[in-house]
């Protein structure tokens, strides 16, 4: 069996990985950013008390909670041209991701600012703070370190994501793979680079997570 | 403003804290009765009774964390829930201190004491850490000002706490059962510096069954039981002498630990 896997191949291809690699770092690391914009004022919306924000909120994120990624990802290539905005691929790509991962990091912040023990709200509302400050200097900070391992888990999530974008023709990683296979008609050799790279990129985000949690955790940060 | 700390509550008088026929319903639990009530400035208040007779629910009344259904709450002159009250900047005036302390975890004590001092009372920081050490010394904890909540043990916190209101330079301290989450050898350590608030002058209500603390300082202990107040008068009146079937079960209740 091992005797048909060409490793020759894939070494030859390497070039190719490598840019794929690098475009997919690159657009994870956007989209992430993208997403964390778009969870913070979605969460900032959901948590309002009036329904004129907390509505459309809640029904952005049930929307794309339950809709296939690919079904967004077409709708924004293939349907948004039909309606007369056309984007470039890697556009459209980086729009999808951070507008569908936005939706669960939505969640994963609100998690996290209602973890917070209710005596934490009440003692800052005690002393007088307003809504943005006590938010700011009380109730983020705690919620922003319960919240990295959940969005470091959706990180990953997003980095595996962005292999669907392969099918709108973004030169990302597993573009590279679906080239090698096709070209060379050796999918085993393809799609198990790729899986390594994945798994390669798996564990950079997981030290970048116990990096962070370290600089954050300061000795009284236990609860 | 008429100034007799001992009289009692009237419905003319004008106090730091007013309670005018205030009632305030959880579902259909009615759980504060036409509650009528007057603190006098510099007055300290004991209110006791059994669990669930509203007493925590009364003074978390007066700076808002809960809301009352009817009646007037006068607190400082300005009656809340009128559109013409700053219930934030009212709040800056009322310190308050939690059964289970609240201080905030990922902050030193001196942050903890010097946070709303500077972002609310806009303090300079110099002048706030100045100000929150000293404050720290005189609840005797000079030199736990760099430590975290966790590092202290639930007296300090709570001692940590009543600082922490000090801070903001407050007209009034209310106390929600400020020692009943403390092991007993640390209870006497948080009621030092309670003593000490009250004798600086303070007004102050203080939800407690420590009756050696409010017989050393309070001028009036409120006895409520199923939402109302049963019985008001001096410490000694009260302790020595109830009035009422209700306050003399209490009391023996209490008094056989």
């Amino acid at each position: 069996m091992l005797e048909n896997f060409s490793f020759r191949t894939i070494v030859e291809y390497l070039p190719l990985f490598g840019q794929g690699l690098v475009t997919t770092v690159w657009l994870s690391a956007l989209s992430f950013l993208g997403a964390l914009a778009v969870g913070i004022v979605l969460c900032a919306m959901n948590l309002q008390r009036g329904w004129l924000f907390r509505v459309p909120a809640k029904a952005y994120i049930d929307a794309v909670r339950a809709t296939p990624l690919l079904a967004q990802l077409y709708f924004l290539y293939f349907g948004l041209p039909r309606l007369g905005l056309v984007l470039p691929e890697l556009v459209v790509g980086i729009l999808a991701l951070s507008l569908n991962s936005g939706a669960y990091v939505a969640e994963i912040i609100r998690a996290g600012i209602l973890s917070i023990a209710r005596g934490q709200v009440e003692a800052s509302v005690a002393s007088g703070m307003t809504y943005v400050q006590r938010m700011r200097l009380v109730i983020l900070p705690q919620a922003f370190k319960v919240t990295i391992p959940p969005l470091l888990g959706q990180a990953i999530v997003l980095v595996k994501d962005s292999a669907l974008l392969s099918l709108i023709s973004v030169a990302e990683l597993t573009r590279a793979g679906q080239l090698l296979a096709s070209d060379r008609f050796m999918p085993a050799e393809g799609f198990l680079t790729i899986a390594a790279f994945y798994l390669l990129l798996y564990y950079c985000l997981k030290g970048l997570a116990a990096l962070s949690a370290r600089w954050l955790g300061t000795a009284g940060a236990r609860l | 403003m008429t100034s007799n700390p001992k009289g009692p509550a009237s419905m003319t008088t004008t106090g730091m804290i007013d309670f005018r026929g205030v009632n305030k319903w959880f579902g259909p639990l009615n759980v504060l009765k036409d509650i009528t009530l007057s603190v006098q400035p510099r007055e300290v208040v004991v209110v006791c009774g059994p669990s669930g007779s509203g007493k925590s629910t009364l003074i978390r009344c007066i700076n808002g964390l809960e809301t009352i259904k009817d009646g007037d709450l006068i607190v400082d002159g300005q009656r809340l829930g009128d559109p013409a009250t700053n219930m934030t900047r009212l709040r800056t005036e009322i310190g308050f201190v939690f059964q289970s302390f609240n201080l905030y975890p990922h902050k030193t004590a001196l942050e903890n004491v010097t946070l709303a001092p500077i972002h609310v009372r806009k303090i300079p920081r110099a002048e706030a850490e100045q100000a929150g050490r000293e404050l720290l010394a005189k609840v005797g904890l000079a030199d736990k000002v760099g430590a975290y909540p966790a590092q202290l043990s639930g007296g300090q916190q709570q001692r940590v706490a009543i600082a922490r209101c000090l801070g903001m330079r407050p007209k009034i301290m209310l106390f929600d059962e400020p020692t009943s989450a403390l092991d007993p050898e640390m209870i006497s350590e948080v009621l030092d510096v309670m003593v000490a608030v009250a004798e600086e002058g303070m007004t102050m209500m203080v939800v407690t069954h420590e009756m050696g603390f409010a017989r050393k300082v309070a001028q009036r202990v409120v006895f409520m039981d199923a939402g109302a107040i049963v019985e008001s008068g001096t410490p000694d009146e009260f302790f020595s002498h109830p009035r009422t079937d209700r306050s003399r079960a209490f009391l023996s209740k209490i008094l056989r630990h």
